[in-house]
Order: structure tokens, then C-alpha cells, then sequence
């Protein structure tokens, strides 16, 4: 008679792998220095190519920086877990493990998407001492409820790419040349209906286009993105992020257990 | 009675450096990889420009338009070739247990750190000639047939230059846990202090003159002034400013890797990162 198996509840491992990952940032805090540096300089060098036209485009650059933030600490903390459990030879016995491997990565993307709003908060800080008057926010209250949001929705694009990022070497790659097209694509730090139209099908595609439009009309009086309005951009948003996490935990579910099952996970 | 020692092996400079330069890609640089190169020559330098573009665009500050934030991106985009990669070598031979046997061998450090520069001299060049290809085909930016050999040599200075820079930074990380700090700070400084985006003149003072010491300030405006058509007063200043920064950087590097060296070896403690 065999042994149960022991498996712990999935609350419980994305707990222990959030305070794992909050233990190894504390060890090695380097890792808020990159995810910060970069959007503080994006958002000042936006700052002062937008500084003569008007503090409504100010806050074009501290929405974009600010996501843009978030956006590298969720998909660089993201995809460096998998690289770093290749590099230490964890990512094999971690899936081997009865632990959901979903909720490993669940509670590592939880503490990125945490210090990510941390960054965010930062850049808008930076921006804001660098224009040296009171941001001129519409809604402050509004807006801070999006910004979180806006994290919840990179998570979640995380959170798919971080299963991708299982079946391939290439994620450093995917990491640098998809910053620059994510931030083209989303509109971080303009709106995206100045990209040629047949984009805009593939910019809704990502969760957080849907929220920085909707941070805009929140914040920025006069405003004209989407058609569809501040309400249309809420709905698709809450719709997009969740898609988002439902295909992560179908793909992770498949992904773990299709590795197990072959057992050519060292061929990736 | 006394045993004559074994006279010291030493391998020729050229030796050295030829052998480096061949090595050091494909071992510590992680250079030969197709998706490396893909993305930081071709793909990389049009999305960074892309981007900028629309920026500028949409505030349609005419100091800082979209032709004049094109060409400043191209350029700037040189240092994810020259910078980040140059000064990860040392992050890689300290990972890869390299380092201890390399600062023990009888080699000549010049040659042995000025080949790892070969490789990324050719592929800042490669990146900036894709760049401003983008610049010219695909963003308009005009620039006269004149003005294509000013262009060249500034873009080779440039070049030469900030990969002597990333040695230095290289030579920094030899004493740090990780260079990649240290290439974040200043991959994407040059974006803010060396007139990549907008004029100089708009930062504080102290922060022009932090620029200037940033050889990609004077390589940015070699390239802005090669592309206008400047006479060769003002061309002669900038290379000569650039070239100046450039082995500045290399003098610095050989004598940061000596001293860090010494004290590794003093100390025992080059494993600690």
C-alpha cells in the first residue's frame, strides 16, 4: 500500500514562494535598482521633451514611466525566476514537486507586481519633484485605484508569458525586444490611436492597454482615446486580465504536467 | 646547489589579444548567439527609435522633433553593444570560475583586455550602421552624400570609444557583486545627460557637465554635426573629443583592472560576489 500523497494547498505554496522570493530580494535588493533606473530616465527624458508643451503631457510621462516600471519589475522578475531555477538546477525538482507549480510562480509574481508598484510609485515621485509644482491629476483618489489595477492586469500578462518562458532559453530575448514593443503597443506613453490602425487589434490583445486608457481619462481633463469611453475601457480590462489568468493556469496545468510526462524538460 | 628555474612561458602580445578576441564571444560575451544579435542589432535600435518618435510626435516641440530624437536614439543605441555586454564579461568569468586562473596567468593584460573589445567594436558598429539606416530609410532623416564619410568616422569613433568605456565599467565590476548595475545606470543615462533626446542645455549645469564626461555626449554630437553638414573645425572638435574620452576610458580600465587585480590576489578574495 502506497503512501498519500502529500500535497500542499495551493494558498499555502504561493504563500511560502512569495516570503521565499521577499527573503532572496532582501538578500540581493539589487533588483529594484534596474526595474527603476530605466523608466526614471524614460520618464525624465519624456518629461522634458513634453515639459514645453503643456502639463497635460506631463502626465503622459508619468502614466507611461509609471507602468513602464511595473512592467519590467512583472516580466523581468517573471522570466529571470525561470531562468535563475534553470541556472540552479531548482526548476526541474521544483515541477517534480507535489506543489502547484502555478502557485510557485503565483506568489513570485505577487511579489513582483508588489516592488513593481513600488518602482511606479518612485517614477511618479521622480517626476513629480522634477516638475517641481502638484502633478495635475483630475481624479487623484481614481487614479490611484488604476495604477494598482494596472498592476493586477501586468501580473497577469506576466503570469502567461512566465509559462511560455518554462518551454524556452530564448527568454531573455523575449524579455528585451518585447519591452520596447510592449510599450509601443500598450501606448504607454501615448495614446495608441496614433499607431497605424491595424495595430490597435493587437494592442487590445494586452490588458494593460485597456487600463492606461482608462488612467488617462481618468486623469487627464479633455482626453480622447478609445471610442468606447472610461466605462468600455474598465469592462475590457477587467475582461482581458481575466482571460489572462484563466489561459495561465490552463497552460501552466498542461505545461507541468506535459513535462512530467515526457520528462524532456533539460531539452528547453 | 641551486636548481635552475623553468624560464616563464609568455605568450606574445598579439598572441593574446588575437586569441581573446577570438574566445572571449563566444565564451563570456554569449555573442555568437543568434537571438542576441538579431535583437540588439536589428530589432532593439528600431523599436528604441519607434518609440521616441512617437513620443516626440505627439509633443511637437520643434528643439527636440522627431528627426532630431531619431538620430540621437540611433546613436544612443551603440551601448547595449558597447556597454552592458562589455562590462557582463566580468560578471561571466567570475560565474563561470575563469577569473581566478585568468589573473594568475603570465598573459599581458592590455592585450588580454583589449581583446575582448574587438568583437563589440565590430558589433557597435554593426548596431549603429543599422540604426542609421532606420534613420535615413525609414524615418527620413536627411542627410547628403557629403556628409556619409563625416558620418562614418564619427559613428567609428563613437564606437571605439564607448567600448572603452565599457571596459572601464568592466573594470569597476571586478570589485562588485554584479556589473549589471552598473550597465543599467549607464545604458540608460545616456539617454537623459548626453543630448540624445533633447538639447543639453535644457538639463541643471552640473548635469551637462556629467555628460561630458560620458563619451556618447560627444559621439551624439559628432553624428548630429557629420549628418548637418558641419565644417570640419566643428567635426575635428568632437572627434577629437570623442577619441579623447575613448582612451581616457582604456588608460582607466588598464589601471583599474591592475589595481583591482592586485588587491584580488593580496586579498584572496575575487570569489567573493
Amino acid at each position: 500500500m502506497s503512501a498519500p500523497v502529500l500535497r500542499p494547498s495551493f494558498g499555502r505554496t504561493m504563500f511560502a514562494s512569495l516570503r521565499l522570493s521577499l527573503h532572496m530580494f532582501l538578500a540581493d535588493p539589487q533588483w529594484v535598482i534596474p526595474s527603476t533606473i530605466a523608466p526614471v530616465m524614460f520618464a525624465l527624458a519624456a518629461f522634458e521633451i513634453y515639459r514645453g508643451s503643456g502639463p497635460l503631457l506631463i502626465l503622459y510621462a508619468v502614466l507611461g514611466a509609471g507602468m513602464m516600471s511595473m512592467w519590467g519589475q512583472t516580466i523581468y522578475g517573471s522570466g529571470w525566476a525561470i531562468w535563475q531555477d534553470r541556472e540552479f538546477g531548482t526548476l526541474e525538482p521544483t515541477l517534480g514537486s507535489p506543489s502547484s507549480y502555478l502557485g510557485v510562480i503565483g506568489g513570485r509574481v505577487i511579489w513582483n507586481a508588489l516592488s513593481g508598484l513600488l518602482g511606479g510609485a518612485i517614477v511618479v515621485l521622480v517626476v513629480g519633484v522634477a516638475y517641481g509644482q502638484p502633478l495635475p491629476f483630475q481624479a487623484p483618489i481614481v487614479f490611484g485605484l488604476l495604477f494598482a489595477f494596472v498592476i493586477l492586469s501586468l501580473a497577469a500578462v506576466g503570469l502567461v508569458l512566465a509559462s511560455i518562458f518554462v518551454y524556452t532559453r530564448y527568454a531573455g530575448f523575449i524579455q528585451n525586444v518585447g519591452e520596447f514593443a510592449f510599450y509601443i503597443g500598450t501606448g504607454a506613453m501615448f495614446p495608441v490611436i496614433l499607431l497605424p490602425f491595424w495595430v490597435t487589434p493587437f494592442s487590445l490583445v494586452f490588458p494593460p492597454t485597456w487600463v492606461i486608457d482608462a488612467l488617462r481619462y481618468a486623469s487627464i481633463p479633455g482626453y480622447h482615446g478609445f471610442a468606447w469611453g472610461f466605462t468600455g475601457d474598465i469592462v475590457g480590462a477587467v475582461v482581458t486580465t481575466a482571460l489572462y489568468v484563466g489561459i495561465a493556469a490552463s497552460v501552466f496545468r498542461r505545461v507541468e504536467r506535459h513535462v512530467l510526462e515526457v520528462g524532456n524538460l533539460d531539452e528547453y | 646547489m641551486t636548481t635552475p628555474s623553468a624560464p616563464a612561458l609568455r605568450p606574445g602580445w598579439l598572441r593574446v589579444l588575437r586569441t581573446n578576441a577570438e574566445i572571449a564571444p563566444k565564451t563570456t560575451l554569449g555573442f555568437m548567439r543568434f537571438d542576441f544579435i538579431l535583437g540588439m542589432v536589428f530589432i532593439l535600435p528600431f523599436l528604441q527609435m519607434v518609440f521616441f518618435a512617437y513620443v516626440a510626435g505627439l509633443a511637437g516641440n520643434p528643439q527636440a522633433s522627431v528627426a532630431y530624437v531619431v538620430l540621437g536614439n540611433a546613436v544612443a543605441t551603440v551601448t547595449y553593444a558597447s556597454i552592458f555586454s562589455v562590462a557582463q564579461t566580468t560578471d561571466s568569468e567570475k560565474q563561470q570560475g575563469t577569473m581566478e586562473f585568468l589573473l594568475v596567468s603570465p598573459s599581458q593584460r592590455g592585450a588580454l583586455y583589449l581583446g575582448r573589445g574587438v568583437v563589440p567594436v565590430l558589433l557597435s558598429l554593426a548596431t549603429l550602421g543599422a540604426a542609421l539606416s532606420y534613420a535615413v530609410f525609414v524615418f527620413h532623416v536627411p542627410i547628403t552624400w557629403g556628409a556619409v564619410l563625416p558620418a562614418i568616422i564619427s559613428v567609428a569613433l563613437t564606437a571605439g570609444a564607448m567600448v572603452g568605456f565599457g571596459l572601464l565599467l568592466g573594470g569597476v565590476a571586478l570589485y562588485l557583486r554584479t556589473s549589471i548595475i552598473l550597465g543599467n545606470i549607464f545604458l540608460f543615462c545616456g539617454l537623459l545627460l548626453s543630448g540624445v533626446n533633447f538639447p543639453v542645455s535644457y538639463l541643471p549645469f552640473p548635469l551637462q557637465v556629467a555628460g561630458e564626461l560620458f563619451p556618447l555626449t560627444w559621439g551624439v554630437a559628432a553624428v548630429r554635426a557629420a549628418v548637418d553638414g558641419a565644417g570640419i573645425s566643428t567635426l575635428a572638435f568632437y572627434w577629437g573629443m570623442t577619441a579623447l574620452e575613448g582612451v581616457v576610458s582604456y588608460v582607466l580600465a588598464m589601471g583599474l583592472w591592475h589595481v583591482f587585480e592586485e588587491r584580488a590576489r593580496s586579498t584572496g578574495s575575487i570569489v567573493r560576489f
